[in-house]
């Protein structure tokens, strides 16, 4: 299986989307770690992992993440997962990865809270 | 030879004897030396005294008679031819004296040139010579005139006689005196006897001591009358030189001597080896000095032969006794050195060597009959040995053939892999000994299976026999439809009959409906089996009888145990369970069910010899102690479904593996939840071996899935460096705060939370390493 990854930024907001579609294995990782590390390199504020279309993530996958994660937070900023599938979601469970990252169950969750940021940035 | 105790003992006793002999010939040659020193000293005075009192006596002969002469002519008047003819007589009758004569005083005398008659020996006649016929006159001659001034008799000094006898000579002078007519006492006449030195220096002669040694004779001037050559003879001592002695030395003992003193002197000697001595003393008689010149050596000859005589006589029983020391030792260690020979050949095995022969008490005799007696036990026990071994060898080829004979009635002979009826059975006994007492069967009649294990008491032959007998009666109520519980009744009553040994038969009997499952079984005291059901294993409860053979009518209860499709059962014997390592732990039921389960999903024979593998594992180095029977059953064995595939290792190996995987899942319906997890379980173990185990890329990795009724198992197995991910692994802590949490080490927790079973073996230089996790709606039927 081949992962195919999306980038979306919202300059605006300073919010990159990174939609994931298919599998991130040991296979696929090493390329998106690559995209990915491009992308928190940029500087945004909010990095969004969209895991809408992915169907599996191995412990190489969950490498790459926390390594983004690990980034983001030391420069003060934020890696977020949203639309996790149930046996994705099992997989962090498992090795309880990422407790403190903000997770958006779905498209919904993950507007509400960039309105709000954007909101708070308009300093309403 | 050098070392020999012969050649020591002969040399240290020669050695011994030669320092013994030699000290003790050494005292002895000291004190008889000394004895013949003084005896040689004593002979050398004695002879000296002889000689020296032969000479006086020969003188005094001679004085005497002068004397004798004298006397008559004071008394007596003699006409001239009376003293003439005393005179001839006096010549004739002494041999010692030369001559003699009768010199008258002219005043007495008519003849103014007066009277003086004088014979002589001349060649052998007695001559006759007038003295006063002669031109001299007689009385101013010293014989005549030196006794008249001395008055008295006198020796005169040596000289040469002219006219008379023409010899040199030395005369005794004998002053006559007469009263004349006024009173007076006048000189009368002098008597003289001449004595040739030759005759003295005869007499004198006598005085020797060795053959070189020679007299001195002096006058009292000093001149020589006697001494080694004529041509010294009448020079005064003084004249002649000696080597060796001054003359100081001379003067001094000269007079010593002329006052009597005797006197030695000890120089070298001028013309031969060693010390010369000259003793010099004076004659009573006549007041010359006379002495003797010897050679030391020369009176010590005795002594140097005594000494030549000891050293011989000392070497030459040296040289006896050595041999006779040689010849004794010889012959006592002869035997010992036979018995050396034949010790040498003994130990090359050369058991019939002679050996010498023994004779007397001695130890040594008694050492050779000891080994002789020793050689007689030595062959009767390598004799015995040989029997022993031929007869050891021969019990251990019927023990073979035994052994194969017990192993025929077994099915399989001791090893049997029975499938049919989708039904897997594998049984296998292993005795402890050549032969033991371990049993089983299993025997097919339409619907019905019938199993049997069994274990008779002890082991060995005994145990052998009495399985022999119970397997064949086992065997003949096999193919009879009697229940298990009454067929243990009959085969306890058939086993006690005549059991005087009181052996006894532990037995499972069980009969399995093929169809439905049912195993109906009894025990006779026998080890409760096992059953693998669904990855769990269980013992089986059972309700049992007495062992076999012990009592006659016992009741033995029936146990019914339903199987389920992809049970297992084990039936065993005590063997395994009572099997003890070196720490004196036994194996246990605990562990054989553990390690039945670990291998559940293996077919029945590879199983059953993991079990064997499992339990020698245990006992390590220690003989087998009990007789090993393991009995699997597998019902029904079709459900297991295997699929092995080799991978390369390189770029896009989680890819190529999961689409093997997912592949093979679903074919086996294995529901798509399971699959995926399986999916993720199968990359973190290739990623593991690809990171860690070593392995080049194109190196294979081999994978082997399996599914059963409700369980899902993965293999893998590679090549790589011993690597156990579940203990070597690195894993990182979970549910760390994203500051301290580590990236990377999560593949073994997804491994271990996603299987319920992980097991890691190294077995012939390969990782193994193996998960299974229980699933539901797989392919496989659900159990019945």
């Amino acid at each position: 299986m081949d992962l195919t990854t999306t980038v979306a930024i919202d300059e605006e907001n300073s919010v990159a989307r990174v939609a994931l579609a298919g599998a991130l294995n040991t296979d696929t990782a090493p390329a998106f770690e690559l995209r990915l590390q491009d992308v928190v390199a940029a500087g945004h504020e909010l990095t969004v992992l969209d895991m809408k279309d992915l169907d599996y993530i191995s412990s190489a996958g969950l490498r790459v993440i926390f390594k983004a994660a690990k980034q983001t937070k030391s420069s003060g900023r934020k890696l977020a997962a949203a639309n996790r599938k149930p046996h994705i979601d099992k997989v962090f469970e498992i090795l309880k990865a990422l407790p403190d990252m903000a997770v958006f169950a779905n498209d919904q969750e993950l507007d509400d809270y960039l309105d709000t940021m954007q909101r708070k940035a308009k300093g309403e | 030879m050098k070392n020999s105790i012969t050649t020591r003992l002969i040399v240290l006793l020669t050695l011994a004897l030669a320092v013994i002999m030699g000290g003790g010939m050494l005292l002895d040659y000291r004190l008889s030396r000394q004895e013949l020193l003084t005896r040689l000293n004593e002979e050398a005075l004695v002879e000296i005294g002889v000689a020296v009192s032969d000479m006086e006596n020969w003188l005094n002969g001679i004085e005497a008679t002068t004397g004798l002469l004298g006397r008559i002519l004071e008394q007596q008047e003699y006409s001239h031819e009376g003293l003439q003819q005393m005179l001839r007589d006096v010549v004739v009758n002494n041999d010692e004296i030369f001559g003699a004569a009768i010199a008258v005083n002219s005043k007495f005398t008519e003849d103014a040139r007066g009277f003086a008659p004088y014979y002589y020996v001349d060649n052998g006649t007695v001559s006759y010579a007038d003295l006063a016929g002669a031109g001299a006159d007689y009385q101013k001659q010293p014989w005549y005139s030196t006794p008249i001034a001395a008055g008295k008799a006198l020796w005169t000094e040596p000289y040469f006689d002219t006219g008379g006898g023409e010899v040199n000579m030395t005369t005794f002078a004998v002053p006559v005196y007469r009263i004349d007519d006024k009173g007076n006492r006048v000189a009368y006449a002098v008597v003289t006897a001449d004595v040739a030195l030759t005759d003295l220096q005869r007499v004198a002669g006598q005085l020797h001591l060795g053959e070189s040694s020679y007299s001195l004779l002096f006058s009292k001037e000093g001149l020589m009358m006697n001494t080694r050559s004529q041509s010294r003879v009448m020079k005064h001592y003084s004249e002649i030189s000696y080597r060796g002695v001054d003359l100081d030395r001379w003067h001094q003992m000269f007079s010593q001597a002329l006052r009597g003193e005797p006197s030695t002197y000890d120089f070298p000697c001028p013309e031969s080896e060693g010390h010369c001595t000259i003793r010099l003393g004076r004659l009573k008689t006549t007041g010359w000095p006379i002495g003797l010149v010897y050679n030391q050596q020369e009176v010590l000859s005795p002594l140097h032969q005594y000494q030549v005589k000891t050293f011989i006589l000392g070497a030459v029983t040296l040289l006896l006794m050595a041999i006779t020391v040689y010849l004794l030792i010889s012959r006592l260690t002869r035997p010992l050195q036979q018995l050396s020979i034949a010790t040498e050949h003994m130990a090359r095995g050369e058991m019939d060597v002679a050996l010498p022969q023994a004779r007397g008490k001695d130890e040594v005799s008694r050492l050779v009959r000891s080994f002789n007696s020793m050689n007689k036990d030595l062959k009767a026990y390598i004799g015995d040995l040989e029997t022993a071994t031929a007869n050891r060898s021969r019990l251990e080829g019927e023990l073979t053939a035994a052994r194969d004979i017990q192993m025929s009635m077994l099915p399989g002979s001791g090893e049997a892999l029975w499938q049919q009826n989708g039904i897997d059975l594998w049984a296998k006994v292993r005795p402890a000994k050549t032969v033991g007492g371990d049993l089983y069967t299993y025997f097919q009649s339409d619907t019905h299976l019938f199993v049997a294990v069994g274990d008779v008491s002890d082991k060995g032959v005994p145990a052998a026999l009495f399985m022999a007998r119970a397997i064949s009666l086992i065997q003949q109520l096999a193919g009879t439809a009697t229940p298990p519980d009454k067929a243990m009744a009959e085969l306890n009553n058939a086993l006690e009959r005549d059991n005087h040994s009181c052996m006894f038969v532990t037995l499972f009997l069980g009969v399995l409906n093929i169809s439905s499952g049912q195993m109906r079984f009894a025990s006779a005291g026998h080890t409760a089996p096992s059953l693998l059901r669904a990855s769990e294993v269980v013992t089986v409860a059972q309700e049992t009888g007495p062992a076999l053979g012990l009592a006659e009518d016992q009741v033995y209860p029936i146990n019914v145990l339903q199987l389920l499709k992809g049970d297992r059962l084990a039936v065993y014997t005590d063997g395994i369970d009572e099997a003890f390592n070196d720490k004196k732990e036994m194996y246990g039921v605990d562990r054989f069910n553990r390690e039945l389960q670990a291998c559940g999903e293996l077919p029945v024979k590879d199983a059953g010899l993991l079990l064997f593998n499992s339990v020698d594992m245990h006992t390590g180095d220690l003989p087998q102690s009990d007789d090993i029977t393991l009995l699997l059953l597998q019902y029904p064995s079709t459900t297991k479904q295997i699929e092995n595939q080799s991978f390369q290792l390189g770029t896009g190996l989680t890819g190529r593996v999961q689409a093997w995987l997912e592949a093979t899942l679903e074919q086996w319906k294995v529901a798509p939840e399971s699959i995926m997890e399986f999916d993720l379980v199968a990359e973190e173990i290739v990623t593991n071996v690809q990171k860690y185990a070593g392995l080049e890329a194109g190196e294979l990795l081999g994978l082997t899935v399996t599914v059963t009724a409700g369980s899902l198992a993965l293999e893998a197995r590679d090549q790589g460096k011993p690597f156990n991910p579940f203990e070597d692994g690195h894993r990182s802590e979970l549910g760390a705060d994203i500051d301290s949490a580590e990236i990377g080490g999560l593949g073994v927790h997804l491994i271990t939370q996603l299987t319920d079973r992980q097991s890691y073996r190294r077995e012939n230089g390969y990782n193994i390493l193996r998960v299974e996790k229980g699933i539901t709606g797989s392919g496989t039927e659900p159990p019945a």
